[in-house]
């Protein structure tokens, strides 16, 4: 059976395991470039001095120049990331979805399931071989990434939590993928084709994962509140932190909201035009705050555990309504 | 040995075409005694014919006494078929010329001395009723 | 008598409609059996509850003597070519049979590289780029070697070309030669039954309208031509299977249960394959009928 196995999916494997390496020959070089331009232009001590708030006025605008240098030589590599969005869903469909609707389009279910082992123990060993290969497969481009877009997140002042940038890296990758295998081979026995199969595992990957990222992931644990006045404050501060801001209001003192979905500072000593106090002509009055609703950075690890637990669950799950339908198929 | 050929088009069931070519052999000696009939086996793959046929055709050519089964080894020609002796059979084709000149002489067709001989052949030979 | 085969009342459902009805048969040890009807008919289904792919919603079927449905030794014991022959199409003929020898337990590898060095088949080619009949080939080759008791095969030859027919039941009956096993053939070819097979089971409209060995059924049919007949017992005639008349004669295929001495017929023996379609039409037109909500 693992000789079947092997000999049956030993292309994708080689196709795979291809495409893997094409990956590396972007990231690692890229990726140990911008580490060496991060390290040599002294980024990191630019970035804790900026958000400690105790740098030189000229030692601030020193690092603000060299930080846009490395983002406009590096930064559109943050797109090269979305390849890594969709990677798992491509996983899934291309080793998920053929697993069982392959045999059953071409019929060779009817060959192997009438040789002299159990179904049960096909679809054990098929699931474990490729569940365990693309396992593999998603800690390696799942890590590799999160080291390649370390210094990407650091200068860009990205948050790391945000929707999109979260997805892309450490381990909650690696849950995505095995339910999109999970779910492609589940789909492949339910629908005995292989186009229509993967037709149903992207649907099914995408409204899965865009309602968790939307409903659920904000909602994971209760998100902490902070409020600093408009007045005397110098710029953004969940971006440095890491901290994924879910909403941002500006106040006034009586708690009524002036304005939504932004931040308004007034570092001290500005005013607004007319010489009028800073925020004024906003209708901001003397005391006006910044409210913020946000996850802290330092919980970006437990979101990702959480969340890879749930689609772990969910592929463990699907894996195994998958082995029990295979008994049924004809 | 002798190989089998099959007349698609002919009514006749295959165990019972298989059993009358061996006896035509018999008959016109190309089959003796000490011959080996083909093997069960061979017989079935070249004619794509049940193997069953083919042993039912055997079984009955030995219940006649014509053939012996030797286990492991095959089957083989026990006896030859005794026609009649040439002699008998000249004079009978004799009368047979001048009974048939009769019948064209009373007005009877080809087919109608045919369907006469049959009938004639029925009444007389009563085993072969059965697998008409 | 032993019976390969033995189906009790089996059926099988998908969704509301039986698949397989009431079907009860017994397949006796050596014999050849062809299982004919139409497409659609059911013929895939009961094999493939025989072969243990599924599971009977009704009654019983029994392989010797067990039930198949998830007895993996038991499918040791049966062959089975599944229809259009499926095999990994990029596999060659040798990577074949060596899954077979990965997959079983008793496996006789030699036998089927033998047979398929016999046909002149290239061992390292893809299977999918040999002809149907090559293929064909291969697929018989894989289920002779696990030596199986009972050899199962849907519409092998269907799909083939005349000459490609001719050697698989070529090939088909000189291994039944060699190993006795028995066979049960579907098709719905019916030309080569005749000779092939010694036993027929005729399923229509998802029941079995037929089963005996070929040689009884010869005997125990018989094709009247005569006067026009509207029912009404005749000596020697256990049922009508089929009549067609028109207002002078009447033309019936019966099943005899002694002579037929009424001199007013005119008795043939029709072939087989008469014999075979007329129970085909009788179990159409039934069916047709009752979809229709018309009395037949």
């Amino acid at each position: 059976m693992i000789w079947l196995t092997w000999r049956q999916h030993r292309k994708q494997a080689l196709y795979t395991l291809a495409g893997l390496l094409a990956l590396a020959a972007l990231i690692v070089p890229t990726g140990l470039s911008m580490r060496g331009t991060y390290a040599d232009k002294g980024l990191r001590a630019c970035l804790d001095g900026l958000r400690d708030g105790n740098l030189s006025p000229e030692a601030s605008n020193t690092c603000m120049r060299a930080l846009d240098a490395f983002n406009d030589q590096y930064g559109t590599l943050t797109f090269a990331g979305v390849l890594l969005l969709v990677l798992p869903l491509l996983v899934g469909l291309f080793w998920g979805a053929p697993l069982v609707a392959r045999e059953t389009e071409q019929g060779t279910h009817r060959l192997v399931w009438t040789q002299g082992i159990s179904r049960r123990r096909w679809a054990l060993v098929k699931v474990a071989a490729v569940g365990g290969f693309t396992l593999a497969v998603a800690v390696v481009y799942g890590l590799g990434t999160s080291w390649w877009m370390a210094p990407l997140m650091h200068a860009g002042q990205l948050s790391r939590f945000e929707s999109g940038l979260f997805d892309m890296q450490g381990i909650a990758p690696i849950g995505y993928t095995l339910f999109a295998v999970a779910l492609g081979v589940f789909a492949g026995t339910v629908w005995h084709k292989v186009l229509p199969a993967m037709g149903v595992a992207l649907a099914g990957f995408a409204v899965l994962r865009i309602a968790l990222t939307v409903l659920l992931r904000p909602r994971l644990m209760p998100p902490k509140v902070r409020t600093y006045l408009v007045e005397g404050n110098t710029g953004e501060r969940g971006n440095l932190t890491g901290d994924w801001v879910l909403a941002k209001q500006v106040r006034n003192p009586d708690g009524s909201i002036v304005a939504s979905n932004t931040e308004v500072s007034c570092p001290p000593g500005v005013t607004g035009p007319g010489g009028k106090a800073c925020g004024a002509d906003l209708g901001l009055q003397a005391g006006a705050y910044n409210w913020q609703q946000y996850q802290p950075g330092d919980r970006f690890w437990l979101f990702q555990s959480i969340e890879a637990g749930v689609f772990v669950a969910l592929a463990i799950l699907l894996f195994y309504l998958a082995i029990r339908r295979v008994r049924r198929i004809a | 040995m002798i190989e089998f050929v099959l007349d698609g088009r002919s009514k006749v069931n295959t165990y019972v075409q298989l059993v009358q070519q061996v006896k035509q052999a018999l008959r016109v000696g190309m089959l003796t005694p000490g011959d080996q009939l083909p093997k069960v086996r061979d017989v079935a793959r070249s004619l794509a014919i049940n193997p069953n046929t083919v042993l039912k055709a055997y079984r009955e050519l030995e219940l006649e006494g014509l053939v012996e089964g030797r286990p492991g080894v095959g089957t083989f020609v026990k006896a030859t078929l005794a026609s009649a002796p040439m002699s008998d059979q000249a004079e009978l084709r004799g009368d047979l010329v001048a009974w048939v000149h009769r019948a064209r002489d009373a007005g009877l067709t080809p087919d109608d001395v045919t369907a006469l001989v049959q009938t004639t052949i029925r009444a007389s030979y009563p085993r072969q009723e059965e697998h008409a | 008598m032993e019976y390969v085969l033995e189906t009790d009342q089996l059926g099988k459902r998908y969704g509301g409609r039986w698949a397989v009805r009431d079907c009860t048969l017994r397949l006796p040890a050596g014999r050849v059996a062809a299982l004919v009807g139409p497409n659609g008919a059911g013929k895939s289904t009961l094999l493939h509850m025989a072969v243990g792919l599924l599971r009977p919603d009704a009654g019983a079927v029994r392989v010797l003597g067990r039930a198949p449905y998830g007895d993996t030794e038991l499918l040791s014991d049966i062959g089975f070519v599944a229809q259009d022959t499926p095999l990994y199409r990029d596999f060659t003929a040798a990577e074949l049979v060596t899954m077979g020898g990965k997959l079983n337990r008793r496996w006789d590898a030699a036998l089927a590289r033998t047979r398929l060095a016999q046909l002149g088949l290239p061992p390292d080619r893809p299977v999918g780029k040999l002809s149907g009949g090559q293929r064909a080939q291969v697929a018989l080759a894989l289920a002779l070697a696990k030596r199986p008791s009972l050899l199962l095969l849907d519409e092998p030859v269907a799909s083939l070309d005349p000459l490609a027919r001719r050697e698989f039941l070529q090939a088909l009956m000189g291994s039944v030669a060699e190993t006795g096993a028995t066979v049960l053939l579907s098709s719905h070819i019916l030309a080569d039954l005749e000779r092939t097979c010694d036993y027929v089971v005729v399923l229509s409209a998802s029941q079995v309208r037929l089963a005996g060995p070929t040689d009884e059924l010869a005997t125990s049919h018989r094709q009247l031509i005569g006067p026009r007949h509207d029912g009404g017992p005749i000596g020697g005639v256990a049922a009508v299977v089929r009549a067609s008349h028109t207002d002078r004669q009447s033309t019936l295929l019966v099943r005899t249960d002694g002579p037929i001495t009424d001199p007013m017929w005119t008795v043939r023996e029709p072939s087989l394959e008469d014999t075979i379609l007329a129970y085909l039409t009788e179990g159409d037109t039934r069916a047709s009928h009752s979809e229709w909500g018309v009395a037949a």
